[in-house]
């Protein structure tokens, strides 16, 4: 339940064998580099180091990622067998590891192959593209039958072109026939245009151009078009069914390749590997035949670290990090407690010398959830389901971590299901009483929220006061730690001694006679308390000022602790729409068509209100961690610790299992 | 004749309550219009904007649920009704008032955190997840409305 320690380590060794430790440290994987830019500027490192560079090898290997990650995509569209819900990473021994670095440049080809045949499948796809156009630009003139290329003859001019339907026709054919030597023609009509076409004497070209252009005519010309309309679609149809046999052709080469999609990815993978071990380069520095590197290591691992530097011609060092340091963070926690790290990670990582409180609230946020979708059926399929991809699937990283927060959070559910006595709402009751035609009842473990609100209100309350004090004694305790324990007590007993007071003050009455009076005056001296402290920090006028401000921080307490009002209300969300999902079930009555009517709504029905409660209840779940919980202690704003490593999407190389 | 009695009133209790739905369509449209801004630029992004979109929904689900308490109590949706009296009545009515009018505004100002939320996912989709949690820190409101209507419900005698 901790931040892991961290040292600073530096190392210097000869250039000879950069490459070599390198590699060492990759295969360590546990030691995050530091750019060491900074040092350029310091006078007595500035004069004898220099910078090192990865000399643009980097972006070769960059772009090799990136066209296998080209073909990869161009594959997986044309690869029938269907992917997993989970994207795992395959293992791979280092037996298998050199195979596929002897196998590099035949996968190199085949990835220069896919680009090659997806190049092509996008050129044909134009080039049917264009073969479409021009087929709608014809479409029009299916009914002209003279030559496309005829534009002119000694005497005559052929002209083609469009006229808003807004102008009538009857009256433009009557005024081009007053010119005389002209033959027009209306071809088609659509839409918004006549399409005409006409023959005139070149003497008249002008007059009737005129006429036409007052009607908005447009001329419409077949440049690159040869013979008449028909036999040029009827060439386009049949180009383009070739065409697009060659683009089945191709469809079908890509989806052969699909199976080279594993070799190709391990390939990636490892260009992957190169390129990071190129890129780390800009973070030494380097003198004509050594150089340096300064990075941070967490503590438990530097004996294993020195074991694997001494063996090497280098010199190396470790140090404690200074106050001012930006140390990365690491968290560490047991077995159960690992899932809950996501929801840390999701606000923020706590500052490295802040406190990790992962394993403090790991319980309440299962119980939280629990009590808010609170029904021992949906509990059992999620935790059922996630159990099934926790076997199936071998997940790591963030994807494990949340699927196995929701199986513990299905747990929780069953238990505050059954307490509660939800079974997917009463759907048992209400089938025996429609279907069977029986009177079943099952008893709650503990009581039916529905029956008496007001005692799971105060429960929940009571929770949530016990959550927030452990917040505030989170504080406090990071607060003696640094020797501040009179600020301790300012910022956190006090407001233990006023709400426990101001509690037993109003409430303690139903427990014993004596409570309310010794509430009373524990209030009294906690609410004197903040007063007089309050505005500790504070000069002059801002000391009376700061106590009467941090009395009024009461309200802010007050509605704390009311926003946990919040699991009853979606416990009985969650208990009221199942009651709903089953009484409209029930609405068609016994018989077969009931059953079967009762068993499609409650198919629907409960998978509808499993997804909107189960989000319901990780959001609401979360926000009590976060602004409640957090909100009394958390210092957020570490830096993940990124250690150098192997770093691969696809395949899992074995020897990397020790770190994480 | 009395036109207005306990039964009539508990039903205008229930039809209040359902008007949250209100606040949810006006939400879950605002919010559908942002995503599917973000979907033209991202068409996978489809799953994670659908969350984002059925956030303002639960308002009307909230409503429903009153309304649906009411029915049940009053006898509506099992054959015969009760005869309510005019106070009966008037309680029920009051059980709708809470969730039927914050879940209208609740659920329209839910609506909009969820777009603000939903262009957040389109440029920082790591970040989806605090989009949400802003987005639901509307949803207390309409959450602590629905808690009244309930204990007031649950406290009408019939």
């Amino acid at each position: 339940m901790s931040i892991v320690k961290m040292q600073r380590i530096a190392v210097v060794g000869l250039d000879q064998e950069k490459e070599f430790i390198m590699s060492q440290l990759m295969d360590f994987g546990a030691v995050e580099l530091v750019d060491q830019k900074a040092k350029l500027t310091e006078e007595d490192w500035g004069s004898m180091v220099t910078l090192d560079e990865s000399y643009g090898k980097d972006a070769d290997l960059d772009a090799k990622i990136l066209k296998a990650e080209t073909s990869l995509r161009f594959l997986e569209k044309y690869d029938s067998a269907k992917g997993p819900l989970f994207k795992t990473r395959r293992r791979v021994d280092s037996e298998q590891l050199s195979q596929i670095n002897v196998q590099k440049e035949e996968t190199e080809t085949t990835i220069e192959e896919i680009l090659r045949l997806e190049d092509t499948l996008r050129e044909t796809k134009e080039k049917i593209n264009k073969l479409s156009q021009d087929e709608i630009f014809l479409e029009p003139w299916k009914n002209y039958n003279l030559p496309l290329e005829l534009q002119k003859t000694s005497k005559a001019l052929f002209c083609t072109g469009a006229v808003p339907i807004s102008w009538d026709m009857s009256v433009l054919m009557k005024e081009t026939e007053e010119i005389g030597g002209v033959v027009m023609k209306v071809i088609s009509t659509d839409r918004d245009l006549n399409y005409i076409a006409f023959v005139s004497l070149i003497s008249k070209e002008e007059q009737v151009m005129d006429v036409l252009k007052k009607k908005g005519f447009s001329t419409i010309s077949f440049k690159g078009f040869k013979g008449t309309v028909g036999e040029n679609l009827a060439r386009i149809s049949e180009e383009k069914s070739a065409l697009e046999t060659e683009v089945k052709a191709i469809e079908e080469k890509a989806a052969n390749l699909a199976h080279l999609r594993h070799c190709i990815e391990e390939y990636s993978d490892i260009i992957t590997i190169e390129a990071d071990k190129e890129k780390i380069k800009t973070k030494l520095l380097k003198t004509k035949k050594s150089f340096y590197l300064e990075g941070w290591i967490p503590t438990r691992l530097i004996p294993k670290a020195k074991e694997l530097l001494e063996g090497m011609s280098c010199c190396y060092g470790f140090e404690e990090p200074k106050e001012e340091d930006e140390v990365p963070v690491l968290l560490d926690n047991k077995d159960f407690f690992v899932p809950f790290e996501s929801i840390t990670e999701m606000y923020s990582l706590p500052a490295y010398r802040g406190f990790d409180p992962t394993s403090i609230y790991a319980l309440f946020y299962a119980v939280f959830f629990g009590m808010m979708l609170s029904d021992a059926g949906y509990g059992i399929i999620m935790a059922l389901g996630c159990f099934v991809v926790l076997r199936k699937f071998n997940l790591e990283g963030g994807t494990y971590k949340m699927i196995k927060l929701f199986f513990y959070c299905g747990i929780s559910t069953i238990i505050w299901g059954a307490l509660f006595g939800g079974w997917f709402g009463d759907f048992v009751q209400v089938f025996a009483r429609t279907i069977l035609g029986k009177e079943v009842t099952i008893a709650p473990l503990w009581f039916n929220p529905l029956d008496d609100p007001m005692k799971l209100l105060i429960f929940s309350l009571a929770l949530g006061i016990i959550h927030l004090f452990i917040g505030m004694g989170i504080k406090a305790y990071t607060q003696i730690k640094d020797g501040h324990w009179f600020d301790a007590l300012c910022d956190v007993g006090f407001w233990y001694f006023t709400i426990i007071g101001l509690i037993s003050w109003l409430g303690g009455g139903m427990i014993s006679d004596a409570l309310p009076t010794i509430g009373k005056w524990l209030a009294i001296i906690g609410a004197a308390g903040l007063l007089l402290t309050g505005g500790r920090h504070n000069k002059g006028f801002g000391k009376i000022t700061g106590g009467l401000g941090n009395i009024y921080n009461v309200t802010g307490y007050m509605s704390d602790i009311l926003s946990y009002a919040r699991l009853l209300a979606l416990g009985l969300a969650t208990g009221v729409i199942a009651q709903v999902v089953n009484t409209m079930g029930s609405l068609f009555g016994g018989g077969i068509f009931g059953l079967i009517a009762l068993l499609v709504i409650f198919v629907f029905g409960h998978t509808l209100n499993i997804a909107i409660n189960a989000l319901g209840a990780f959001i609401h779940a979360s926000r009590l961690q976060y602004v409640e919980f957090f909100g009394k202690f958390y210092e957020d704003g570490g830096e993940p610790f990124n250690p150098f490593r192997k770093k691969t999407k696809y395949i899992r190389i074995d020897q990397e299992e020790e770190e994480k | 004749m009395n036109m207005i009695d306990g039964n009539t009133l508990a039903l205008i209790g229930a039809a209040i309550a359902a008007l949250a739905g209100i606040g949810s369509a006006m939400g879950v449209g605002i919010a559908g219009q942002a995503a599917s801004a973000v979907l033209a630029e991202d068409p996978k992004k489809f799953g994670r904007t659908l969350i984002l979109q059925a956030l303002p929904g639960t308002q009307g689900i909230y409503g429903l649920i009153i309304s649906f308490l009411i029915m049940q109590k009053i006898g509506l949706l099992g054959g015969a009704m009760l005869d309510l009296t005019i106070a009966q009545g008037s309680y029920f009515l009051i059980a709708g008032i809470p969730i039927g009018l914050v879940g209208i505004w609740s659920g329209i100002a839910q609506g909009k955190a969820a777009a603000a939320a939903l262009q957040l996912t389109s440029k920082r989709p790591d970040q989806m997840v605090k989009g949400i949690i802003y987005t639901a820190m509307v949803e207390t409101y309409a959450i602590f409305a629905l808690l009244v209507s309930v204990l007031i419900w649950l406290r009408v005698a019939v």
